[in-house]
């Protein structure tokens, strides 16, 4: 099977300006929107904040979530449905700006913060149940339930408490178990599920994760991400110059800021938060993009020796005709996995497959529109001592 | 067959069986990460100042108290809001000149400069850094001994920079309780109650003329433990935590849990002649600067005793840890918590392995419609690197992450791309009229320096990414580092041999 029958002719190159002017147009609408507009969005990781992650027993409104939040002067926060149910939500708590106490321990602060959100979700529920002497059995932990299963089930305490926490995390129960029934459907022993029923209650939600970050820890963070990003950008430039010619690795260092820079543009839009990820996906699209512009540069190194009389620009054109096939071959599996990821990998990995979805795509276009086009400047520019070739 | 076929056979055959016996069963062979599995990460940052301040205070005492026995006049010992730097003011030449060969005598750490009514101390940089660098690894050392002796698997607990400690605890899923496990200062001090309890500053020093005397201090008491007042109690501590030589479960007099000690000999000692003295007077025991009990004093007591302060069980059994494994010797902050619940993670591994198998469907079909009979083989070599990864990732006991799981499924469509410049190449050879086994050689050779280079690109990027990111990002690296290494060998090496076994020497037709 083939993409193209014959060898296409398209002129790639006689784009090159149509193709630098897109590029800038879009690089400097990301710029306008990261500066002046709203701004790259920053995860957790990377400003201050917490973020939680908590599932209900039962599904709730999205709106009375934030009902509850506003109740506690937090209705600011972003609050996010997950895997399409309303059971899972994830909130991004709005920075406590207020606490300008430098001595205090700033991400205390952001822990008592999740601690009220977590306490206003749960609003009344499970106190009169606490005051009992109830034990919540969505949020209890390992020890404390084999203790108490212990105190019914000698020596099986353990054993028992596994079991029931590997229900709790099942795929329907996710983290909290709605009704006491389930336990037994989902293979907890009859005696036990029995015990447990009145033993402990069932909280109206379980946490799935906390994450804070301090401001200093955040600003590291970002330091460092950028140093990983400029090293690496300069690794490539080294290493394609050594492998090919100077006029290659400026180039290729020219194409891959490009696909960082329109990567991040288009990412700025999409109103997702930038996080560790997002760092990790860049520096993989950078690596990862330099790939078909090296086939190309290979093709071209290739036939220059081969018809040595062939002015460059043409050599090239004939070069991305060549490889434009295996271009969208090598990029499209790599789309497909990265879809796959984007449509079922869920929500934790979602930004990231988003991500990379718009570096595999911009990719092709960098590697024909952008990398070409910057070595025959150059070679036009600094022509060398042994002219152009 | 020809010899060298049958070698690469065996050694192919040898290394895939070697991965699969390390990575099978997957279960226990592949350690997950924090974030799949659940649990605690921690990034702590150690105040050293206070080990420096500590340094100071020390240092101020054991001159003030040189000075005095000596008969050398000064008015007062100020610190400098610098760590690290002091000052006697109001000492004469003559004074001075005393005080020098005192001082060349005792200190060697501090750089002293004499000025015309004052001495100042400054800590030199060496010694600094010296002792703002203990102060880190004895954390770590404490905090290590915390979390052993409390009972986490496979704990990592590492320094990072000059002055940041990483923690990460898997399967914990109690972290309040870790946290304050490992911040507790746990500076433990026995210290003679002077007044008190009291509302509030002013009726507690009513007695003393409302102001705190020169030897004294006051406390908080720890309303937990049923003691909300202020106390003022004596500065110097009659004992301290480092004085304990054993400690244990016990219960007070009315049968609640409370902690038993018993002392070191000189400790022993010094707490024989201070409940002598003192008998019937109040003692407290002060843990981080907070009054936990005021008990009297009902007897001289020599070298056990016990803590009470209304403790649960749990209080009583981490009070006791953390008394063991010592105190810390500087305040942590902390710069980063993640807590991931068990859920979580398990939701994380159900999709990501549902994304893993849609896009190994998806090349698969993809390499089989488009290329066929070779698209087999490429299909068979993306296998080979999976398995190729786990093993890999078993063997060095690297963790599985989410991102890394993200990075594997990213490996699967990059390890088709070397094969799809060999059969696009090879495809380009028959093009031009070679013949099967030319062409495919021709493929192979002539592919090869692109693979190589783009192959080896991706890797230096994730080379610095691992460099940058903190454990999830980390695993994504080292699986996508991992795989592409892997990469080279399958895609070039057992792809090729393959194509060598299967087709025959006299063919005329390749399905590609």
């Amino acid at each position: 099977m083939e993409i193209f029958k014959k060898t296409p002719q398209i002129k790639f190159l006689k784009y090159k300006f149509i193709a630098l002017i897109v590029t800038a147009v879009i690089i400097l609408a990301g710029a306008l929107n990261i500066f002046i507009g709203k701004g790259l969005k920053m995860g957790v990781d990377f400003g201050e904040g917490t973020l939680i992650r908590v599932v209900f027993k039962n599904a709730i409104a999205i709106g009375d979530v934030r009902q509850k939040l506003t109740d506690i002067g937090l209705g600011g926060s972003s609050i996010q449905k997950i895997n399409n149910s309303e059971r899972e939500y994830q909130i991004r708590a709005v920075e406590v700006r207020n606490i300008k106490d430098q001595a205090k321990d700033s991400l205390e602060s952001h822990a008592e913060l999740s601690n009220r959100i977590i306490a206003a979700l749960k609003s009344d529920e499970g106190k009169t149940e606490t005051a009992q002497g109830l034990a919540d059995l969505n949020t209890i932990d390992q020890k404390s339930l084999a203790a108490l299963l212990e105190t019914a089930f000698p020596e099986k305490g353990a054993t028992l408490a596994e079991q029931v926490l590997t229900a709790r995390k099942n795929e329907t129960n996710k983290g909290a178990f709605a009704d006491f029934s389930n336990l037994s459907r989902d293979g907890v022993q009859a005696d036990a599920a029995n015990f447990l029923k009145g033993k402990t209650f069932l909280g109206k939600l379980n946490v799935l994760s906390i994450e804070s970050v301090g401001p200093q820890v955040g600003a590291d963070l970002r330091n460092k991400a950028v140093l990983a990003t400029v090293w690496s950008l300069i690794g490539m430039l080294i290493y394609i110059a050594v492998r090919f010619k100077l006029a290659n690795g400026v180039a290729a260092i020219f194409t891959l800021t490009q696909d960082v820079l329109i990567t991040l543009s288009i990412f700025s839009f999409s109103g997702r938060e930038f996080s560790l990820q997002i760092v990790a996906v860049l520096l993989t699209i950078v690596g990862y993009s330099i790939n078909d512009t090296i086939v190309i540069f290979d093709r071209i190194r290739e036939n220059q020796k081969t018809l040595r009389k062939m002015p460059l620009e043409d050599i090239m054109n004939l070069s991305l005709n060549q490889m434009l096939g295996r271009t969208f071959i090598t990029s499209g599996t790599v789309f497909l996995t990265v879809m796959a990821l984007f449509l079922f990998g869920g929500p934790v990995i979602n930004d990231f497959a988003f991500c990379m979805i718009i570096g595999t795509i911009e990719g092709i276009y960098s590697t024909i529109y952008l990398a070409c086009p910057v070595v025959l400047f150059w070679q036009k520019w600094f022509p060398g001592k042994r002219g152009r070739r | 067959m020809k010899k060298g076929l049958r070698w690469k056979i065996i050694l192919t055959l040898a290394i895939l069986g070697l991965c699969l016996y390390l990575a099978i069963p997957l279960k226990e062979k592949i350690k997950l990460g924090l974030d799949l599995k659940g649990g605690i990460h921690l990034s702590l940052k150690v105040k050293t100042d206070d080990s420096i301040n500590g340094e100071t205070d020390q240092e101020i005492m054991r001159f003030t108290e040189l000075f005095k026995k000596n008969s050398i006049t000064f008015a007062a010992a100020a610190k400098d809001e610098k760590p690290g730097k002091f000052t006697f003011t109001g000492m004469d030449a003559d004074q001075q000149a005393k005080a020098k060969d005192l001082i060349d005598q005792y200190t060697a750490d501090w750089d002293i400069s004499y000025m015309a009514d004052r001495v100042t101390f400054t800590l030199k940089p060496a010694v600094e850094t010296v002792l703002r660098d203990q102060a880190v690894a004895q954390t770590v050392e404490t905090i290590r001994n915390r979390i052993d002796q409390y009972g986490v698997s496979e704990p990592l607990i590492q320094r990072q920079g000059t002055d940041q400690i990483v923690v990460e605890l898997p399967g914990v899923d109690d972290p309040e309780r870790v946290k304050e496990l490992i911040k507790v200062a746990a500076v433990l001090q026995w210290k003679l109650v002077k007044g008190g309890p009291a509302q509030d500053q002013a009726t507690l020093l009513q007695p003393f003329g409302g102001a705190v005397p020169a030897d004294m201090e006051v406390v908080n008491g720890d309303p937990k433990r049923g003691h909300p007042g202020l106390y003022l109690v004596e500065k110097v501590a009659a004992i301290t935590g480092s004085d304990l030589r054993t400690v244990r479960r016990g219960t007070d007099e009315w049968n609640n849990p409370a902690v038993a000690f018993t002392l070191s000999p000189d400790g022993a000692r010094r707490f024989e002649q201070v409940t002598g003295a003192n008998v019937g007077k109040p003692l407290a025991i002060i843990l981080d600067n907070r009054l936990q009990s005021a008990p009297n004093i009902n007897t001289r007591i020599s070298d056990s005793g016990i803590i009470q302060g209304q403790f649960s069980n749990e209080e009583v059994n981490d009070l006791i840890l953390v008394l063991k494994s010592g105190a810390l010797p500087a305040g942590i902050s902390t710069g980063e918590q993640r807590v991931i619940g068990p859920a979580l993670g398990s939701d994380s591994i159900r999709q990501g392995m549902m994304a893993g198998l849609v896009a190994v469907l998806l090349v698969m079909s993809f390499m089989l419609i488009y290329y066929r009979l070779a698209g087999v083989n490429a299909v068979i070599a993306m296998i080979f690197n999976v398995v190729i990864l786990f093993g890999v990732l078993a063997y060095f006991k690297a963790n599985l992450t989410l991102p890394g799981i993200a990075g594997l499924i990213l490996a699967i469509g990059m390890s088709v791309d070397a094969n799809v410049l060999i059969f696009e190449r090879i495809k380009e050879e028959r093009a031009l009229g070679k013949n099967v086994t030319g062409a495919i050689g021709l493929g192979f050779d002539r592919a090869f320096s692109a693979i190589f280079d783009s192959n080896l690109t991706t890797i230096i990027s994730a080379v610095f990414l691992f460099q940058f990111g903190t454990g999830p990002i980390k695993g994504y690296a080292v699986t996508l580092i991992i795989s592409l290494l892997a990469n080279m060998f399958t895609a070039v090496f057992v792809s090729r041999l393959m194509f060598d076994v299967t087709i025959p020497k006299t063919a005329t037709k390749l399905s590609i």
